[in-house]
């Protein structure tokens, strides 16, 4: 596989882009992970600030007009509102699941179905989420299934 | 495509059950399912929520998007003559309960082949990782 690299100027914006035959091959998954990597979101916890990298964020939720960024075992609050994130994480394994939620797809250790006609996704640190029909076309696309 | 199916088998065992002589041009057959389908449909605006329905507030939906069809269709099945007696309103209501429970069925069983594809995909790129990296 031919790998090019070109040097910018520091006034444009750095993007990578892989031309694949497979969207949803393990190594272009492996790319996104480690582009989403280098972007970062702050996350409030017991007052202390902390620097989230994408790649350990393992969903997005908005409650009440409050935005929480869950990980594997912690929760932060954030600033950023849904669109926010949402555009923080084009490109990246995460995709809008549901109203209020941006989901990690690479955390996703499986997904069922339910009678409500959504899909329940159960994650690796054992959470479970719903994603709704409208979004499990992305989900797809994303996995290129 | 699915709710259409459904009505149109409903129909075809209703005629068949209470009146298997009867014989409905297909022009008007045809067009009195679209008109059943159309109605299922619209009913489905029931579920329209700005939130996301928690399975609580999914059920009491459902409840009553089934309330709402035995309401609109069983008059409108009564003024066509698809029910006469008190017997045949029994009947038709469980068939528009039973097309309900079929969609809900057919739907789940669509979702679950997705669900598996989703699956088979997350479990080949893992072994693919794995592999990778070994």
């Amino acid at each position: 596989m031919r790998v090019t690299v070109e040097r910018i100027e520091p006034k444009d914006e750095e993007e990578l882009i892989v031309r694949c035959y497979d969207p949803g091959a393990a190594w272009v998954s492996s790319v996104k992970e480690a582009a989403s990597g280098h972007r970062t979101i702050c996350g409030w916890r017991e007052d202390m600030l902390r620097r989230l990298k994408l790649s350990e964020v393992f969903y997005f939720e908005v409650v009440d007009d409050r935005s929480f960024v869950y990980t594997q075992a912690e929760v932060f609050e954030a600033k950023e509102k849904l669109y926010e994130f949402e555009r923080l994480c084009m490109g990246s394994p995460l995709f809008r699941c549901s109203k209020s939620m941006i989901l990690n797809a690479e955390k996703i250790d499986y997904v069922r179905p339910s009678l409500s006609g959504r899909f329940e996704a159960v994650l690796s640190n054992g959470e479970k989420v719903v994603v709704s029909r409208k979004y499990v076309a992305d989900l797809k696309r994303m996995l290129g299934v | 495509m699915t709710v259409y199916g459904i009505i149109m088998l409903c129909t075809f065992f209703m005629c068949l059950l209470f009146n298997p002589a009867s014989e409905l041009p297909v022009v008007t057959f045809f067009g009195r399912i679209m008109v059943f389908t159309l109605i299922a449909l619209l009913s489905l605006a029931v579920y329209y929520s700005k939130e996301e329905l928690t399975v609580k507030t999914w059920w009491m939906r459902t409840v009553l998007h089934l309330l709402l069809l035995e309401a609109v269709l069983l008059p409108l099945a009564h003024s066509w003559g698809f029910w006469h007696s008190g017997t045949d309103i029994l009947i038709y209501a469980g068939f528009i309960l039973l097309a309900k429970v079929l969609w809900h069925l057919v739907d789940y069983g669509l979702n679950a082949k997705i669900a598996a594809q989703i699956n088979e995909r997350i479990r080949k790129n893992r072994l693919e990782k794995r592999t990778g990296k070994d």
